[in-house]
Order: structure tokens, then sequence, then C-alpha cells
């Protein structure tokens, strides 16, 4: 039983992380391969304060959100005006930077070996309900205006400016989103292993939530949470080995990709409106048939 | 001591010159971060190990080996992963799944392949440094650089100066005009992808005589794409100057705090170079296009 919340606890917090990927790549188009990076940030940061400091959770885990957003900030500034590829590839240099620095730190961070002794303060209904709260949000923002307007900037940037719309900025606040969600996913998970090392936060841990959206589908929501629940669990629970398990994500979403680009869900989001849309709507065309 | 540091800034800067190219040829021709860029390299760097250790041959061998490699594992994968993209043209997003993607697959299949284990090149010299001039120079360095300088001067005389070369780059242009005009566009695309699969097999080697050989090396490959940011992101000039430079300053600092924090500086270095001079060195165009 322990086995199984454990792995449903992981879940949830990629569950949590890859809402924040999707604001970043579903909803605008870009990539980041640093995301990694700012959860080790939310996770050294808090874990650090709980347990050097004292200070207590809560107030920790605004904090490291917090700094989180104002070094995503940073990073940020330079790459919103340019190409997209730019922020992929400053963001590759940034994760690496963050591993580094986590690294070289040792008196600190403890170095390669680890940070361990976080207290154990992440359970499974605060996993459920923080990861219910990212959902809810995040769904909110893409029928906002804001979500709208990202989305335009997402199909034809050029249009999305002659239309008057801030490209940069909105830019800018989806990365920005993004980073707090992801860190806050850092936080949870800092206090729920109890030890955190360097090693975990590289960019193949970004790279995998990003074939994680795309495998559910890049342009709806539930289709990425889809895609992020089966990935994470089903080799958990089937035990394969973490080599083999690399190799077949990637053989699976080199064929989604070549057969059906728009991944499993497409644009289609699941929900019990569209539910019951979709089921009338078969019916009135087996009735016209 | 200040002559060596800069020979050795050199040899390490010639060296990310050379996957700085291999990326920006694709980035040319198919306008899209190749990412799967640094496990290719890891991946041809193990082909030429374990050729070098099954023969006991000496380096140019196991050079040549190596870069055969690339280019051919380069070229399947542009058929596997980008071959379907390129021809439905729809958003380039999905370029970028597919190269993160193949690049995972490529490491996966060396990890599978060789285990989490460090590898140590055989020694390919009697002696590792030679003396010119009263400077004592390491030998691998002086002859990275050599080689390097060689490759790359091969391949602008190839990109400038052959009929191929001039196809490699009227495609890389206009794509469908370059097709209208009779120019069999997949088959350059091939070319392209091989021949950035060849430099990154060399520079794999390279890398990987340099430092050790595992299956993560590939991660080096974020200096390549540094340098050409700092280049400007597909001027194959600029993204030689960039790795240049990047190799230098990188060297004189590690000679001051140490090599760890040497992916901390080279991240500095990008990200004021973006503030200052986003265009890059050559000035590339860094705006989408419509």
């Amino acid at each position: 039983m322990q086995f199984y919340i454990s792995i449903l606890t992981f879940t949830l917090i990629s569950v949590i992380a890859v809402t924040g990927i999707y604001v970043l790549t579903g909803l605008t188009g870009m990539f980041s391969l640093g995301q990694a990076a700012f959860m080790a940030i939310g996770a050294y940061v808090s874990g650090f304060l709980v347990v050097k400091a004292g200070v207590p959770f809560v107030l920790a885990a605004i904090i490291a959100v917090v700094i989180s957003v104002i070094v995503g900030y940073i990073v940020g500034l330079p790459t919103v005006r340019l190409r997209r590829d730019y922020i992929s590839l400053v963001t590759l240099g940034f994760g690496e930077a963050i591993t580094a620095l986590l690294n070289q730190t040792q008196s600190i961070t403890g170095g390669a070996l680890g940070f361990s002794g976080i207290p154990k303060i992440t359970t499974l209904p605060l996993a459920l309900i923080s990861a219910i709260v990212c959902i809810v949000l995040v769904s909110y923002l893409k029928n906002s205006k804001y979500g709208r307007q990202c989305i335009a900037a997402r199909s034809d940037e050029l249009a999305a400016k002659a239309m008057g719309i801030n490209v940069p900025r909105i830019k800018m606040t989806a990365f920005l989103i993004a980073v707090a969600v992801t860190s806050y996913a850092g936080v949870l998970y800092a206090f729920f292993t109890t030890y955190v090392d360097p090693g975990i936060f590289g960019w193949k841990k970004s790279a995998e939530w990003v074939i994680m959206v795309f495998f559910g589908g890049v342009s709806s929501l539930t289709g990425s949470i889809f895609g992020t629940i089966i990935l994470t669990a089903l080799p958990e629970v089937l035990r394969f080995a973490a080599d083999y398990r690399t190799v077949f994500y990637a053989v699976l979403v080199l064929l989604i990709i070549n057969f059906k680009p728009t991944g499993l869900f497409g644009e289609y989001e699941l929900s019990v409106g569209n539910l019951l849309r979709r089921l009338s709507g078969k019916k009135e065309e087996r009735s016209n048939a | 001591m200040s002559i060596q540091i800069i020979i050795n800034g050199l040899a390490v800067g010639s060296v990310y010159a050379l996957i700085a190219t291999g990326f920006s040829l694709i980035f040319n021709i198919l306008k899209f971060s190749n990412f799967s860029h640094g496990a290719l390299m890891t991946l041809s760097a193990f082909i030429g190990y374990f050729f070098a250790v099954k023969t006991g041959s000496s380096l140019i061998p196991v050079i040549i080996v190596s870069m055969l490699a690339g280019g051919l594992v380069a070229y399947i994968g542009e058929f596997v992963a980008f071959r379907k993209i390129t021809l439905r043209s729809t958003s380039p997003v999905y370029y970028f799944v597919s190269s993160i993607t193949l690049g995972t697959l490529y490491e996966g299949i060396v990890t599978i392949w060789v285990g989490p284990n460090f590898y140590n090149y055989p020694r390919f010299f009697q002696s590792m440094v030679v003396n010119i001039g009263g400077f004592v120079i390491s030998k691998p360095d002086l002859i990275m650089f050599i080689s390097s300088c060689l490759a790359l001067a091969l391949l602008v005389i190839f990109i400038q100066k052959t009929r191929l070369g001039r196809a490699l780059r009227s495609v890389s242009f206009d794509r469908d005009t370059a097709g209208l005009m009779g120019i069999n566009v997949f088959g350059i695309i091939q070319l392209a992808f091989f021949i950035s699969g060849a430099l990154a097999g060399l520079s794999g080697v390279f890398l990987g005589i340099n430092y050790t050989l595992y299956p993560q090396l590939g991660n080096l490959v974020v200096k390549g794409f540094i340098a050409s940011v700092i280049g400007g992101l597909g001027s194959i000039f600029g993204a030689v100057v960039g790795a240049i430079l990047l190799g230098l300053t990188e060297t004189l600092l590690i000679n001051f705090v140490g090599s760890g924090y040497a992916p901390v500086f080279s991240f500095l270095i990008m990200l004021a170079f973006l503030l200052i001079r986003p265009q890059g060195i050559a000035g590339s165009n860094v705006q989408e296009k419509a």
C-alpha cells in the first residue's frame, strides 16, 4: 500500500510540474530545457530554509517560489524578444549552470552527495489538493483573455503583434507562471523524498516533461495530464529497468510524432460537457444514418 | 604558462567550433535546433572507442570510423525522426520534440550498451607533450586544434566552392524554390545530416580523449549551443568565432577559479551576449519569421 501511495504522490508532483510546462509549451509554444533546474531551486531553497534556518514550511515554500520567479525573470529577460529557439538554448545552459553550482557549493548544498535531513511534510492529500488547484487555475487561464492571447502568439507571432498583443510580455508571463508552478513541485518533491541531489535535475528531466506533454497532446490540458499519468505511473508499476524506460519512451513518442503529431488527445479536452456532447453527437449521427 | 593556457583554450575552442558548426548546418537547412546532436556525439565516440579497443588501431582510423558512424546514424535519424515533419511542413515545434526524443533514444541506447561506467580511450601517443621553440604543449591539444581547423577549412571550401555546396546553400535559403530549380532537396538535407553527424563523431572522439568517455558526455554539447548563440544562430562563421572566444574565456577563467564552475561561466557569457548583442557576432535573424 505504501508503495502505491508513494507512486501516486510522485505522479501527482509530476502532474503539477507538467501543468506549468503546459502553460509554457502548450499555450505559448515555447520549450524550456531548464525547467528541472527551477524545480531544483524550489527544492533546495525550501529545504535549506526549513532545515538550516528553521523557517516554517509554508513560508519557506513561498520564499522558494518567489526566488525561483526572480531567477526566472533574469533568465527570461533577454530571451522573450527573440526567436523561440533561444529560450530552449538559454534554459539548457541555465540548467547545466545550476547543476554545476549545486555540485560545487558543497558546504551549503552537500554537493554531489545531496542534501538530506529534510522533514517529510508532503502527504498524498497535500499533493492531490495542490494538483487539483494547479489544474483548475491553468484551465481557467486557458479560457481567459490571456490564454487566448497566448494561443494567438503561439499560432502566429507576427499576426498576434499586429492585433496589438504584447507578445514579449505574454511570453514572459507564461514563462514565470511555469517557473512558479515547477518550483512549487520542487518544494513538494523535496519534502516528500526528504533528500535531493543535483543529478536528478538535469536537462533529461526537463526533456522528459516536454515528451509527456506531447504524448498526451500539446494543445490539450487534460491530454497532457493524461500523458503524464500514463508515462510516470505505468513504468513504475510495471517495474521496468530505468534504462529501458527511456528507450521505450523515445520510441513511443517518435511513433506518435510520425503518425499522430497532435498527440493522443489532439485539441480535445476531456470534460463532462465535452463527453456528453460527444455522446449525443454520435447518437445524432447514427440517427441521421 | 600563459602561452599554454592560450593553446589549451584554442584547442578546446576548436572542438566547440566543431560542435557548433554541426549544429548550425542543420539549423540553416531545416531552421530548428537539433538537440540530438550531443547524444549523437556520445554514440559515435563510443563506436570509435570499441573499434579502437577491438582492433588496437591508431588515432586516425578511430576518427574515421567515428565520423562515418556519426554520419550514418544522423542519416538514419533524419529519415526516422524528421522526414515526415519536413514533408508535412507543419509547426517547427515538432522538430524540437523529435530531436529531443531522438537524443533521448541515442543516450538510452548508449546507456543500455555500455552501462553507466566511465571509459578511457587507449593512449594514442607515446609522449603526451611536444616541445616547440621552448614551449611545452600538450600533444592531444595540438592534434585537436590542427584537425579541427582542417575539418572546418574543408567544410568551408565544400560549402563555398563546390556544386553540392551551392545546392546546400540554396536549399538553406529557400527549399521550395531550390526544388523547382531541379535540386534534389531531400538528397541535400540527407547530405547536411551526414556532414553534421560526421562532425559530431569527430568532436565526440576529441571530447572523449580530452575528458573521459561516459554516456552523458553529450551534455557538453551545451558549449556548442552557447557558442552558436554567441556567434549568431545559423551562421557557421559566427559559430567558429563564438566557439574560439568561449573556449579562450573559459580556459582563462577556469585557471583562476577551478573547472567545476565552467558551465556557470559559459551561461553568464551567453546571457551577457544576449542582453548586449542578441543577434550574435555574425548578426543572424533573431526574430520569429512570419
